[in-house]
C-alpha cells in the first residue's frame, strides 16, 4: 500500500504472542493515522470498565499517514491508551526520529495488550520482532537507559523509554526518546510501564513506497525553499518555542505561583534569550525537519552536576519556570532534565509541584509531610527532593502522584479550586482568566487541558479578551484542524508560523498514497475522530457529558491580582454561556450529550445506540443540528 | 568544488539523507544515503555529517577503477562495480557507505542536492 | 524616514505587504517606537510576540533606524 510501512503488529505481552497483519487500507483511509487509529481502537476494543494500568487497557504505538514521507514535517509518532489521568482516549505525540524508523521497518501500528511477565524492551530490526527481558534497565532513568541502549544496540536504533515514573505509575509519565522529545501527556509512560514495557528500540532500513514521488519531491522541495526566506524562519531557527516567555507575560496569560498570578516579575531571567545565551550547546530537529526549534542545553549550577537536556521549550517554561517561580533559567533547565530523566510529563509534572507549593504556602502540607524538607517557591533543592518523593511515591508523594485532581480529592480544604486542571488534566502554560475562549478549549477538550488541540490566545485577542461572543465556534473550528496534525503525524508549526498552508499537507498525503483525499475528508475524519472520543468518554465515565467540562474555581471567580491582567476573570454565567453556545455549534444537546443526528451525519451510528442504552445520547435538536460546525477565524486562525 | 562541513551547524534533521535517496534511488530510505549523520549525544550533545570529502584514495585503491574522476567528484560507476568491498575498506573517512539491498557501496557524487536542501549552513559549496 | 516591515503567518494579512510576499514599505515621521508604528498600521496589541532586526532580538519599544528591516514575529501557535 502506497505511503505505509504496510504491517500491523498485533502483540499479547501477557502470551509474548506477535501477529503481524497488513494494514487495512479501508481502516487507514476512514481514520488517516495516528490519533486517528487510536481513537477507533480503544472504542471498539477496549472493556469499558478496564482500569487504565490494568490489564485489559491498551498500549499502541502508531504513525500517521504523513510519518517518514517527504514533507513538511513527517516526524511524529503517536502513542494511544485510556490515559490513568483522566479515565478517557488518550493520545499523545512526539518527534524526533522513531516514528519514520517504524515506517522504514516496515510498521505502521502496533497494538499490545496484556501485561508482560516481568520487566521487558520490545526489540525491532525490520522484519526481526522479539520481547527481551529488560530486568537490566527496570530502574534506571530515562535519557540514562537511552544512552545505554544506543551503546548495547548501536546509533542506528531509535529508542523510546520510560523512567522511574513510568514505572511506578504515577499519572503524568511520560515516554522519552532521542534524548529529550517526549510523548508527555496523558500519563502514557504510566500505562507503557503497567504493561512492564521499559523501552522500544527500532532499527528500519526498508524505502517507504510512495505513490508519486516526483511530485512529493517537487511540492516538497519547493516548500523548502520557499519558507528558508521566510521572515519568521531566522528567529525560530535560533529561540524555538522558548522566546514566547516575554509575550506571555506582557499579554498576562503566563502561569506564575501555580496560575495564582500571571505576570512572573523576574520572566526575564528565565526565557529563551536567557536560555540561548547561557546554556545553548546546539541546535536540534527532528527528523526532516528545516526549522530546527529544539535547542540543546547545559545547565550549571554551583554544587550539582552539569546536565545535558533538550529544552527548555515554552511549556516548561512555563509550568516549571513560572508556575513554581523560578529566577535563574539554569535552574529550569535542570529541572526540565531531572523531570525527563525521571520520567515526568514537564507540563502536568511542573504543574504538579507547583500546586504542592501553593499547598505548602497555605500550610495544607508542611515539613512533617515531606521528610523534613520545605517546597518554597523557587527553590531548586526543594523542587528535586519533591519529585523524587513522587516518583518513588513515598508518603505523601503517593497523593500528588495522581496529578493535582487526585491529589485535590484526597486532600479536599477546598484545594480543588486552585487546581489548574480539566478532566484530571492539568492545564498547558496558559492563564485563561483574560482569555475565555482558552478555557473554553481547557475544558471541552478531549484528553483533558492540552492547548494542542486548541489554541486561542491570539483568537482571544482578536475577537476581544473581554467577550465571549463567537468563540464556541473557533474554538470548534480549531479543535478540528489542530488534532489533524496530530493524526497526519507531522508538525503543526509548518502550518502555524511558516505559512504552509492544510491544502498543500494534503497534497503530500495525495502525492504519497495516491488517494483522492481532500481537506474537507480530512476535517471530517477530525471530526468524526472528536464526537467518537465524546461518546467514549460518556460511555467510561457517565453522562450527562456537561458534567466533565468543568472549570477549576480560580479561573472562574478568582480575578488576577496584578500585572498587564489585573482584576481579569471569566466568570460562571459567561463560562457556561460558553458551554451552551459550543454544544449548540457542536451539534450536541444542552447537556453536553452527542445526538444521534451528528453521529449518524459522521458514520459512526453505533456511538449513537451505545449511548442510547446508557441514556445518554442527545436529545433530538428542534430544526436539527448545523450544517457546518466551527468557523475558521479569518485572516487564518493560528 | 566541494562539500564543506560545520558540524556546529547540524541539527541532526537528517534532510540531506532523505534528498539524496531520493534523488540517487527514487526511493525514500535515509539507509540508502551517501551522507550520514552521527550523533553523539547526550554528552557533548551535537551531530557530526559524514560525507565524502572526494579524496580519491578509494579511487587508487579500486582493483577495476569502477571509481572515475568526473569533474571534481569520484563517481562509483554501478555497472562496473563488482562490490568487492575494497574501496569500503580504503576510506579513511568512514565514508563509503552500504546497504544490504544494493548491490555496490554508496558513494557521494558531488551531486549537491544536500547542500540546497540544508537549511542551518552545516553543508555549504566551496571552490 | 523609511522601513521595511516583514511578516508571515497571521500576521502577513495584517501587515499588508507590497514590496514582496513578506515586506512593506513603511514611511514615519520622526523616530516612532516599534509599538507605536504597529498602532498607527492597524496592528492590534498582541499580535507580535516580538521583532528581530539586524539579527538581534528587539521588544517593542525598539525604535527603528532609516532603512531598517524589522522581521516582526508572531507568538507561537502551541506545538
Ligand atoms: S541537512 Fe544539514 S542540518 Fe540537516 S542533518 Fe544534514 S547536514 Fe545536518
Ligand atoms: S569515498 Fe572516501 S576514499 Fe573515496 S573519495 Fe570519498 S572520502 Fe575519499
Amino acid at each position: 500500500m502506497d505511503g505505509f510501512g504496510g504491517t500491523t503488529l498485533r502483540i499479547n505481552l501477557s502470551t509474548e504472542e506477535i501477529e503481524r497483519t497488513p494494514t487495512d487500507p479501508e481502516f487507514a483511509r476512514s481514520w488517516l493515522g495516528a490519533r486517528g487509529f487510536v481513537s477507533k481502537i480503544l472504542y471498539d476494543e477496549v472493556p469499558r470498565d478496564a482500569d487504565p494500568l490494568g490489564v485489559d487497557n491498551l498500549f499502541i504505538v502508531t504513525t500517521g499517514v504523513l510519518t517518514g514521507s517527504f514533507c513538511p514535517v513527517g516526524s511524529k509518532v503517536g502513542f494511544g491508551c485510556i490515559s490513568p489521568a483522566t479515565n478517557g482516549h488518550a493520545d499523545s505525540s512526539m518527534g524526533g526520529h522513531l516514528g519514520p524508523e517504524l515506517r522504514y521497518a516496515g510498521y505502521d501500528l502496533i497494538v499490545m495488550e496484556g501485561i508482560a511477565a516481568g520487566p521487558t524492551y520490545l526489540y525491532i530490526d525490520d522484519d526481526t520482532i522479539e520481547l527481551r527481558p529488560a530486568g537490566d534497565y527496570w530502574g534506571m532513568g530515562s535519557l540514562e537507559l537511552e544512552k545505554r541502549m544506543k551503546k548495547d544496540l548501536g546509533d542506528d536504533f531509535q529508542i523510546a523509554t520510560i523512567g522511574p515514573s513510568g514505572e511506578n505509575g504515577i499519572v503524568f509519565s511520560c515516554i522519552t526518546h532521542d534524548f529529550g522529545r517526549q510523548a508527555g501527556r496523558c500519563g502514557v509512560g504510566a500505562v507503557m510501564g503497567s504493561k512492564k514495557l521499559k523501552a522500544i528500540a527500532v532499527r528500519g532500513t526498508k524505502s517507504l513506497p510512495v505513490h508519486d514521488l516526483d511530485s512529493m519531491y517537487k511540492l516538497t522541495y519547493d516548500i523548502i525553499q520557499r519558507t528558508k526566506t521566510h521572515p519568521n524562519m531566522a528567529p525560530w531557527q535560533k529561540y524555538g518555542t522558548a522566546f514566547f516567555v516575554g509575550w506571555s507575560n506582557e499579554r498576562g496569560c503566563f502561569p506564575t505561583k501555580n496560575f495564582q498570578e500571571t505576570y512572573h516579575k523576574d520572566w526575564e531571567k528565565i526565557d529563551g534569550e536567557r536560555l540561548v545565551e547561557d546554556c545553548l550547546v546546539s541546535d536540534k530537529a527532528c527528523f526532516g525537519c528545516w526549522m530546527n526549534c529544539g535547542k540543546y542545553t547545559r545547565a550549571r549550577i554551583p554544587g550539582k552536576p552539569d546536565t545535558y537536556q533538550e529544552g527548555p521549550e515554552y511549556e516548561t517554561i512555563a509550568l516549571v519556570g513560572g508556575s513554581c517561580a523560578f529566577t535563574d533559567i539554569n535552574h529550569v533547565a535542570y529541572a526540565n532534565h531531572l523531570l525527563d530523566d525521571i520520567g515526568m510529563d514537564t507540563m502536568s509534572g511542573g504543574s504538579t509541584v507547583a500546586f504542592a507549593m501553593e499547598c505548602y504556602q497555605r500550610g495544607i502540607i508542611t515539613k512533617d509531610d515531606l521528610e523534613g524538607h520545605e517546597l518554597r517557591w523557587g527553590n531548586i533543592d526543594d523542587f528535586e527532593h519533591f519529585v523524587r518523593m513522587i516518583a518513588a511515591r513515598r508518603g505523601i508523594g503517593d497523593i500528588f502522584a495522581r496529578g493535582t485532581k487526585g491529589a485535590a480529592e484526597a486532600l479536599g480544604r477546598g484545594t480543588i479550586d486552585f487546581a489548574s486542571q480539566a478532566k484530571g488534566m492539568e492545564f498547558s502554560g496558559y492563564d485563561t482568566r483574560w482569555y475565555p475562549a482558552q478555557l473554553l478549549s481547557y475544558c471541552t477538550c478531549d484528553i483533558g487541558a492540552h492547548h494542542s488541540k486548541s489554541w486561542t490566545i491570539t483568537t482571544d485577542i482578536e475577537l476581544g479578551r473581554d467577550t465571549i461572543e463567537g468563540k464556541a465556534e473557533v474554538v470548534i473550528y480549531l479543535q478540528h484542524i489542530r488534532p489533524l496534525f496530530d493524526t497526519w503525524s507531522c508538525c503543526r508549526l509548518f502550518w502555524g508560523e511558516l505559512d504552509v498552508t492544510p491544502e498543500e499537507h494534503v497534497d503530500s498525503i495525495k502525492h504519497l498514497t495516491g488517494w483522492d483525499v481532500t481537506l474537507e475528508e480530512c476535517m471530517r475524519v477530525s471530526e468524526r475522530v472528536w464526537n467518537l472520543n465524546r461518546a467514549h468518554f460518556i460511555e467510561r465515565n457517565g453522562g450527562p457529558g456537561r458534567k466533565f467540562d468543568v472549570a477549576p474555581a480560580r479561573h472562574l471567580d478568582e480575578p488576577i491580582p496584578g500585572g498587564p491582567a489585573e482584576g481579569k476573570v471569566v466568570g460562571r454565567e459567561n463560562f457556561e454561556a460558553m458551554l451552551d453556545d459550543y454544544y449548540a455549534n457542536r451539534g450536541w444537546d444542552e447537556d453536553g450529550n452527542p445526538t444521534r443526528e451528528i453521529l449518524d451525519d459522521l458514520g459512526i451510528g453505533y456511538a449513537a445506540d451505545n449511548l442510547e442504552k446508557l441514556g445518554f445520547l442527545g436529545k433530538p435538536i428542534p430544526g436539527g443540528i448545523p450544517k457546518v460546525r466551527g468557523r475558521e477565524l479569518k485572516p487564518k486562525a493560528m | 568544488m566541494r562539500i564543506e562541513v560545520k558540524k556546529e551547524s547540524c541539527t541532526g534533521c537528517r534532510l540531506c539523507e532523505q534528498i539524496c535517496t531520493i534523488c540517487h534511488y527514487k526511493e525514500i530510505n535515509p539507509k540508502k544515503a551517501a551522507i550520514a549523520i552521527e550523533p553523539h549525544f547526550p554528552e557533548p550533545g551535537i551531530f557530526e555529517p559524514k560525507i565524502c570529502v572526494q579524496c580519491g584514495i578509494c579511487a587508487k585503491e579500486c582493483p577495476i577503477d569502477a571509481i572515475h574522476l568526473e569533474g571534481e567528484a569520484y563517481v562509483l560507476h554501478a555497472d562496473e562495480c563488482t562490490n568487492c568491498g575494497i574501496c569500503v575498506e580504503a576510506c579513511p573517512f568512514g565514508v563509503l557507505y552500504t546497504h544490504a539491498d544494493v548491490p555496490t557501496p554508496l558513494k557521494c557524487d558531488l551531486c549537491l542536492k544536500c547542500t540546497e536542501v540544508c537549511n542551518t549552513g552545516a553543508l555549504i559549496v566551496v571552490d | 524616514m523609511v522601513i521595511y516591515l516583514r511578516s508571515g503567518g497571521k500576521l502577513r494579512d495584517r501587515l499588508k505587504p507590497d514590496v514582496d510576499i513578506y515586506t512593506r514599505k513603511v514611511e514615519v515621521e520622526g523616530t516612532p517606537t516599534l509599538e507605536e508604528i504597529l498602532e498607527e498600521i492597524g496592528i492590534p496589541d498582541g499580535l507580535v510576540a516580538f521583532a528581530f532586526a539586524d539579527g538581534k532580538v528587539r521588544r517593542l519599544n525598539y525604535r527603528p533606524v532609516e532603512g531598517d528591516v524589522v522581521t516582526l514575529q508572531p507568538p507561537v501557535s502551541g506545538g
